[in-house]
């Protein structure tokens, strides 16, 4: 009888066992596949979001701050950072450049792009400034006849998204 | 990564594309099967043991120390005979290629016995049609897998080995280099692409020939700075230069890949290869070319572009 009882516990405490590993193995191979989608770092950014939100509702700022020109100067209009980091991956900038955040981009070939957006000049005969950017992507021997830099066949639309991109490196 | 014969592949076991392939997928499914059903089984034999019901010592030892391992041994005796019998017999295939691995990338001739085609790094096949094979090495041992399409097989140096595979879908497929062969072992890497076989007897039509004339000035100022920097004495390019010690460079731009599976093919991965290889392929052989001008590393970088 008692036999019994024994083994009973032993085995709902196995089951139970397996069956939390299971569901801990689980929620972190699900945590890990989509790190966006985790539920409770998810919950706590809404939290946050919103808490702010209402602190500014009721405490709203007195004064309009000044524009913060320095920021304006390197918007590109138009250019999504995001699908230009996809982009560079894709034309290959890596091969020759090191950039931050761009699997595989350890390039030596030409400059490194680390904090690119404190550069003053591109390749040393443009300014620094979205639209020379824009226009040096596209075909950089047009501007330098003597660069080893080769026409990638880069759109507009492409290079404004890329120029957004390299404007989100800062820190040199 | 797009070349004119389609998009770069997936390396996966469970992307089906040869029959091989599939039946070593089903084995793995059997196999687990069996385990789990044996696990369980055990399981029940601890439950009972542990109540005090296990049977007699005498028919453990007997069914478990001899029975047991006669008939499971037996099984696998004959069916790995049979597995044996049907990789090594002769079967005569409608073509043949052979494959040589070097450190650290795969030399490709179609229809070695006649025509004798001269390719790299990617293996074309006809869809639905036996190939055989013929695997060998210039160095050390390497080995030619594409998980999606057959099982592995080592490339020996002074040895030929076979193996046939019949692909069963069109498509990219990415092969590895299976056995540790060097600095950059992980950097072996190809591309099998699986054509229709009419479309796979127009592409041998098409590259049994010299390589694609330059047409641009910048293309034919490429063409002649190949010529004067070296290049030659290493690449192959019907035509132009028949040096056999790296990789066929007759159709390159077709190719989706560079530098044996690793890169995209595209103009901005082409030029920081050769302006830079150490870096893309450290443990490759071919030296960096940093001492072409701008204008000519362009030139030739448009030129092997051009080269389809």
């Amino acid at each position: 009888m008692s036999g019994t009882h024994r083994i009973g516990r032993l085995l709902a405490l196995v089951v139970g066992f397996v069956a939390g590993l299971a569901v801990c193995v689980i929620v972190a191979v699900w945590a890990l596949a989509r790190p966006g989608a985790d539920p409770v770092t998810t919950a706590a950014y809404t939290f946050v979001d919103r808490a702010s939100e209402y602190w500014d509702s009721v405490f709203p700022d007195k004064d309009d701050a000044a524009p913060d020109w320095n920021a304006l100067a390197f918007e590109v209009a138009g250019g999504d950072p995001e699908t230009g980091a996809r982009l560079i991956a894709e034309y290959g900038c890596g091969a020759c450049h090191t950039i931050p955040g761009i699997a595989r981009a350890r390039g030596r070939v030409g400059p490194n792009l680390t904090g690119f957006r404190d550069q003053a000049y591109i390749a040393g005969v443009l300014p620094n400034r979205p639209g020379d950017l824009v226009d040096w992507l596209q075909s950089p021997p047009r501007h330098a006849p003597e660069t080893v830099m080769p026409d990638m066949g880069i759109s507009e639309a492409e290079a404004d998204d890329m120029a957004a991109y390299l404007y989100t490196l800062e820190g040199r | 990564m797009e070349s004119t014969l389609g998009t770069f592949g997936s390396q996966d076991t469970s992307s089906i594309a040869g029959q091989a392939a599939g039946e070593t997928l089903w084995l793995t499914i059997g196999m687990s099967v069996a385990g789990a059903l044996i696990f369980a089984l055990v399981m029940v034999f601890v439950a009972l043991a542990w109540r005090g019901r296990g049977g007699a010592r005498t028919w453990w030892i007997v069914g478990g120390g001899v029975v047991f391992p006669v008939v499971v041994i037996g099984a696998l005796f004959v069916v790995s005979t049979f597995v044996l019998k049907s990789v090594a017999g002769p079967r005569a295939a409608p073509h043949v290629i052979e494959v040589t691995g070097k450190q650290f990338w795969w030399n490709v001739i179609h229809d070695p016995d006649g025509r004798a085609i001269r390719d790299a790094n990617e293996v074309v096949l006809p869809l639905g049609e036996p190939v055989e094979i013929r695997l060998k090495s210039s160095d050390v041992i390497h080995s030619f897998w594409i998980p999606s399409i057959a099982g592995k097989m080592d490339m020996i140096p002074g040895r030929v080995n076979t193996l046939t595979v019949t692909a069963t879908r069109e498509g990219r497929f990415r092969g590895q280099c299976a056995e540790f062969c060097g600095l950059a072992h992980p950097l072996m890497a190809f591309e099998a692409v699986v054509i229709p076989p009419d479309e796979y007897a127009a592409f041998l039509a098409d590259l049994d020939g010299e390589a694609r004339d330059a047409v641009t000035p910048q293309e034919r100022r490429g063409a002649e700075v190949f010529q004067s920097s070296g290049c030659i004495a290493c690449h192959r390019v019907a035509g132009i230069s028949d040096t056999r010690i790296g990789p066929d460079l007759t159709r390159v731009g077709q190719r989706a890949a560079l530098g044996a599976g690793m890169w995209d093919m595209n103009t901005g991965n082409l030029a920081g290869w050769i302006a830079d290889v150490s870096e893309m392929k450290p443990g490759a052989e071919m030296p960096s070319y940093n001492q072409l001008s701008g204008p000519d590393l362009r030139a030739l970088v448009a030129w092997l572009e051009s080269l389809t």
